[in-house]
């Protein structure tokens, strides 16, 4: 079964209905720390986290997509959540601005889309 | 393939009742080029500016840059299945307007990056200080979605650039070039001696203002594939990316691609150019690895000695690249890496967020967090009010003189990962 991971209202409102969506209302780190959690109980990282261009320290948003879980921890997932939290760490943080918070769902939304959108197909 | 390009050397960009190339003038009707993109029923209103070299301008957010140019001969005409009919370009002649662009603003997003200084210091960082520009900046009607948004700037750009270019079409050019991108087998023949080098470009294909189009098709939904670099030229590759600015390539970066031009300057001299690969960056894993299989498959069946590969953007693309490089080498075939950096302001943090033994040959384009204080500038063009808070820099960034202190980051085209830019090492 897939998981996601999202801290997005628009993400989770879009696909609960067709995902299991653990949502929370949390920071970027929050959604790392938890997609970190998962893969550490054999969850398969299915996108990667640092999704498009927009930076770590730039936006409200992020959501991931995992799969279930295995027997066996998945190294190529531990290796990329532990990058990505290691590069997320090192942005300087920014008091970003309250009004573009529904633009920052919108980006992610639309990085995420195509693979859910895939995904939801195959299940 | 062979495609002839003319060069026409452009010094300044005016405004006329009638749209022509003159002495090296461009002339344009900008009324005419309002109705142009105003055929498109989601945009309100179309404002025109010229910003000049040396001007104490600052155009932003700068969502795409796009070189006018047209064909004179050939199959197809320029930007194929997405302005002009579907048609297989890059051979015959191409016209171009060079020193002159079409930069499009509009914002997308209300988090959007893109700065174009035109003097100062901020005009070190961006090639397009240097360029001749014609600056539209799109207002949408009402309650459009950003997407919609989005593609109706991107296609009113190029029509407007296409409309430019197609006025060369008559002009003798200062300088004529001549490109040409043999059969597999012809260059095999041509230059037996000389190591067999590939370029892969990876194109960055995600979603909202992380897109690439190839002859109109949404990079994401392709394999991995080869096609002629005359056809690149010719507008095969469109840009739809612009976040971040600093390594994000405009459609002008696709046009004048420099390790292309390199390639071919250095073609039966000191290598044999002989594949085009392009491929995709997209945020499913199983997609990274399908596409760097794909990648790693064409250059072993092509059996070259060498591969440069430039990336296009930070972070998830950086696990792309690398897993580019790791499958090519293990062909045997030796690579060659661009990209740039994000090791924090201070230069000390790790660079990408992926890294493998085997990517041992790499150029960096320059460190996207380097911080930088751009003075006020006399007048903008577009709006500042994202940029002054957030892009690159920080709440408060805006100083009371009216600088701004940003990270590189925000300026178009500063760290881009094909080299075309102005840094340089110490």
């Amino acid at each position: 079964m897939d998981v996601i991971v999202t801290n997005n209202p628009l993400v989770s409102e879009k696909y609960k209905s067709r995902f299991r969506v653990d949502f929370s209302d949390t920071d970027l780190m929050g959604v790392f720390i938890h997609t970190r959690d998962l893969v550490h109980k054999g969850y398969i990282l299915q996108t990667h986290p640092l999704t498009g261009g927009v930076k770590p320290n730039e936006t409200f948003y992020k959501t991931v997509l995992l799969s279930e879980a295995s027997a066996e921890l998945d190294l190529q997932s531990l290796k990329i959540i532990e990058e990505t939290i290691l590069t997320a760490e090192k942005f300087t943080h920014k008091n970003l601005p309250e009004q573009y918070k529904n633009d920052m769902q919108v980006v992610d939304l639309s990085l995420i889309s195509p693979v859910l959108e895939a995904r939801a197909k195959q299940l | 393939m062979k495609l002839e390009v003319g060069y026409i050397q452009i010094r300044d960009i005016q405004t006329a009742d009638k749209s022509s190339v003159k002495d090296g003038i461009l002339y344009v009707n900008t009324k005419e080029l309002e109705a142009l993109a105003l055929e498109d029923e989601h945009l309100k209103a179309v404002c025109f500016d010229v910003a000049r070299p040396g001007e104490s301008i600052r155009i932003t957010p700068v969502k795409d840059v796009i070189e006018p140019r047209a064909k004179v001969e050939g199959p197809g005409d320029v930007f194929p299945g997405v302005i002009t009919k579907l048609n297989t370009v890059g051979s015959g002649k191409t016209h171009v307007l060079q020193g002159a662009a079409v930069v499009t603003v509009g914002k997308i997003v209300g988090f959007q990056e893109g700065i174009v200084d035109m003097a100062g210091i901020g005009a070190e960082y961006t090639p397009f200080s240097a360029t001749y520009n014609l600056v539209v900046d799109f207002t949408p009607k009402d309650g459009l979605t950003a997407h919609e948004y989005e593609a109706a700037i991107r296609k009113a750009g190029l029509k407007i650039a296409y409309a430019l270019g197609k006025l060369g079409v008559n002009v003798t050019p200062d300088e004529v070039k001549t490109y040409e991108y043999p059969s597999i087998m012809e260059a095999i023949k041509k230059y037996p001696g000389l190591p067999r080098v590939g370029y892969v470009q990876m194109l960055q294909s995600q979603g909202l203002l992380h897109d690439t189009y190839v002859y109109g098709v949404d990079m994401k939904q392709s394999l991995t594939t080869m096609l002629s670099p005359t056809e690149i030229m010719d507008g095969a590759i469109l840009s739809g990316n612009c976040v971040s600015a600093c390594d994000k390539n405009t459609t002008y970066h696709h046009q004048n691609n420099p390790v292309i031009e390199d390639l071919f300057e250095e073609h039966g001299k000191t290598l044999n150019f002989c594949a085009m690969i392009i491929t995709n960056e997209n945020v499913y894993l199983a997609d990274k690895e399908r596409s760097s299989d794909w990648t790693a498959k064409l250059v072993d069946y092509l059996d070259l000695d060498g591969v440069i590969i430039s990336q296009e953007g930070f972070g998830n693309p950086d696990t792309d690249l690398i897993m580019n490089c790791k499958k090519i080498e293990e062909t045997d075939t030796h690579t060659v890496i661009i990209t740039d950096e994000y090791a924090g302001r201070d230069g000390t943090s790790q660079s990408l967020a992926d890294a493998d033994p085997k990517a041992d040959a790499l150029v960096t384009a320059g460190n996207a967090n380097q911080v930088i204080t751009l003075p006020k500038l006399d007048r903008v063009i577009g709006t500042l009010d994202y940029t002054e808070k957030i892009a690159g820099g920080y709440a408060g960034s805006l100083e009371k003189d009216g600088s701004i202190t940003v990270e590189i980051q925000a300026i178009t085209g500063s760290t881009n990962e094909l080299g075309f830019s102005r840094l340089s090492a110490r």
